[in-house]
């Protein structure tokens, strides 16, 4: 079972790739005309810990922009992605972009990664929309775990585990729960016919099963694989993406919810410490 | 006794003393204390309290339970051995506490403080203990948690676990009001500690129809991301971080209760739901060096 979930969600990724190299969303010509795919957050809060010489892990990383954003900055990055077409993609975008010297990718899932790669980074990485595709949480702490110096740092920045719950036709005035906050282990089937990235695309493969995490289920295995909390910050915006209609970009071009702007958390980001 | 430095406005401290006075009052007897049943040896705290700080307390462990109403949960635990302090703001709930102590053959291992939370370290002084103990429906009544947790860690001793049973910040921003079976966001989920929630109080959550004409609350909300903030700012260590899909206390009427005192939402059939947070638990250490 596990193995269709698995297939059906490749499908759809591989498909996303050539839908997303073209996309607004994902800019390609402003990452080739230098520009960092990374945003503030990322950039404010991990930023400072990248530099020249800093080996950075990059988990679920699709075809690689913010992956090689952070080469550009200085790193040494490796990144990882299930979608061989992704992994493809990735390649063909540091060459060009003259970074094939300091990023490796490669095709793998997170959970059999330790099998096919060896090592341990300064920085272990994933964000946006990474984590409702696994299934088993406790694997993927191991994982991060299992890849990290000691001392070294796991950043995440991710939409909220409340940012799934609301039901699609919430509006400002109701605001209605219609997701599930645990998912114990069974995923959600759905049947999407428009790309988050591309709304005008008509992706062919359009079956994924998704996984809802609470933030407990997230943090709880990463403290007992030996990391430690160093912060945990919660946003009402979140990066432009999710295509909710209780939804509205603010001035800034972040997402909020419509009639509760300040209220509402969408997003958060972790920040945790291997223990010496 | 309020300490000048403490961040509860005077009115609101007025209020919610009043108020805590007056539920101890009807908690005593009230159906959501089992007071008699604990007077008859049942433990007073939840299934989820004793699998995980249970293995922390053993005979002569020393337990300070902060904000602890009339001492039930406190008082279990110096049941199972430990020697315990329990503080809270309310002269009555303290004045409760000490007889139940007393009624309970407890009262050789258990000390009651009456105390404003802010001033705790006045009162314990240099104080120290192998676990402090704090839990549902406590932070809501105080609007800096960065203040709590710096008391939480000054009264740990070095390797300590400080244990937080606590409502999920969900559970506070759903409607009251909304039909049967529906769960609608309705409050803010992001603190705000210098406009406190004000709200006329209609009953209690272990009462409901209890009398509280012309009570007043004043509460603050506290996002994952303050909590969890000022245990780290106080130096504390989180060890363990679960989220769990019962209350300890009915958020609506059809909720369902178990055997346990849990309160369930109902699925179609009449069980369960377990796919909404009600509630958290954290157990975080103060190192060692």
């Amino acid at each position: 079972m596990l193995d269709d979930y698995l297939k059906a969600n490749l499908a759809s990724w591989d498909e996303a790739v050539g839908l997303h190299v073209g996309s607004e969303l994902y800019d390609l010509a402003g990452f080739r005309a230098g520009q960092s795919s990374l945003h503030d957050l990322e950039l404010g809060e991990l930023g400072p810990q990248v530099g020249e010489g800093t080996t950075l892990l990059h988990l679920q990383c699709h075809f690689g922009l913010d992956t090689l954003s952070w080469a550009r900055q200085g790193a040494t990055v490796t990144g990882v992605d299930f979608s061989g077409r992704g992994i493809a993609q990735a390649r063909a975008l540091a060459g060009e972009a003259g970074l094939a010297r300091r990023a490796t990718f490669l095709q793998s899932d997170v959970y059999s990664l330790p099998d096919k790669l060896d090592g341990e980074f300064d920085v272990v990485f994933t964000s946006w929309g990474a984590l409702i595709w696994l299934g088993d949480l406790e694997r993927w702490a191991q994982v991060v775990a299992h890849f990290l110096k000691p001392g070294g740092t796991f950043y995440i920045a991710e939409f909220h585990p409340f940012a799934y719950l609301l039901a699609d036709d919430s509006t400002p005035d109701r605001l209605r729960v219609g997701y599930p906050y645990f998912q114990y282990g069974e995923p959600q089937r759905f049947d999407e016919s428009a790309d988050y990235a591309d709304p005008s695309a008509q992706p062919e493969h359009t079956v994924t099963f998704e996984w809802n995490h609470g933030l407990a289920e997230i943090i709880d295995p990463l403290l007992r694989n030996g990391l430690r909390l160093d912060h945990l910050h919660e946003f009402p915006y979140t990066i432009p993406g999710l295509p909710f209609s209780f939804l509205e970009p603010d001035a800034g071009g972040m997402l909020r919810v419509k009639g509760h702007r300040d209220d509402f958390p969408l997003s958060f980001s972790l920040k945790m410490t291997k223990e010496t | 006794m309020s300490d000048v430095t403490d961040p509860i406005p005077p009115e609101a401290r007025a209020a919610n003393l009043e108020l805590w006075n007056a539920w101890t009052r009807i908690h005593e007897h009230a159906p959501g204390y089992h007071t008699e049943a604990f007077k008859a040896g049942a433990t007073a705290l939840k299934p989820v309290e004793l699998e995980e700080l249970g293995p922390y307390v053993r005979e002569g462990t020393t337990l300070l339970h902060l904000q602890c109403h009339f001492g039930l949960d406190t008082l279990s635990w110096a049941r199972r051995g430990a020697r315990v302090v329990g503080l809270d703001l309310s002269d009555e709930a303290v004045a409760l506490a000490r007889r139940l102590a007393g009624e309970t053959g407890l009262a050789d291992r258990a000390e009651f403080i009456c105390s404003d939370l802010y001033a705790a370290d006045r009162r314990l002084e240099g104080r120290e203990f192998d676990v402090v103990f704090v839990n549902w429906g406590a932070i809501e009544w105080l609007p800096d948690l960065d203040g709590w947790a710096r008391i939480v860690a000054r009264h740990l001793r070095p390797g300590g676990v400080f244990y937080l049973a606590e409502v999920h910040p969900f559970a506070y921003l759903l409607s009251e009001d909304a039909p049967e079976g529906e769960l609608r966001v309705e409050d803010r989920y992001f603190p705000t500690p210098d406009e406190p929630d004000v709200q006329p109080v209609t009953g209690s959550y272990a009462d409901p129809n209890a009398d509280t004409e012309g009570l007043i609350a004043y509460g603050w909300a506290h996002s994952f991301a303050e909590i969890l903030g000022s245990m780290v700012g106080a130096g504390l260590v989180l060890e363990r971080f679960r989220e769990h899909p019962y209350s300890p206390a009915p958020l609506w009427s059809w909720m369902r209760e178990d055997a346990g005192h849990l309160f369930w939402l109902p699925d179609a059939k009449n069980g369960q739901r377990h796919d909404q947070p009600f509630s958290y638990t954290l157990l975080a250490t103060r190192p060692d060096h």
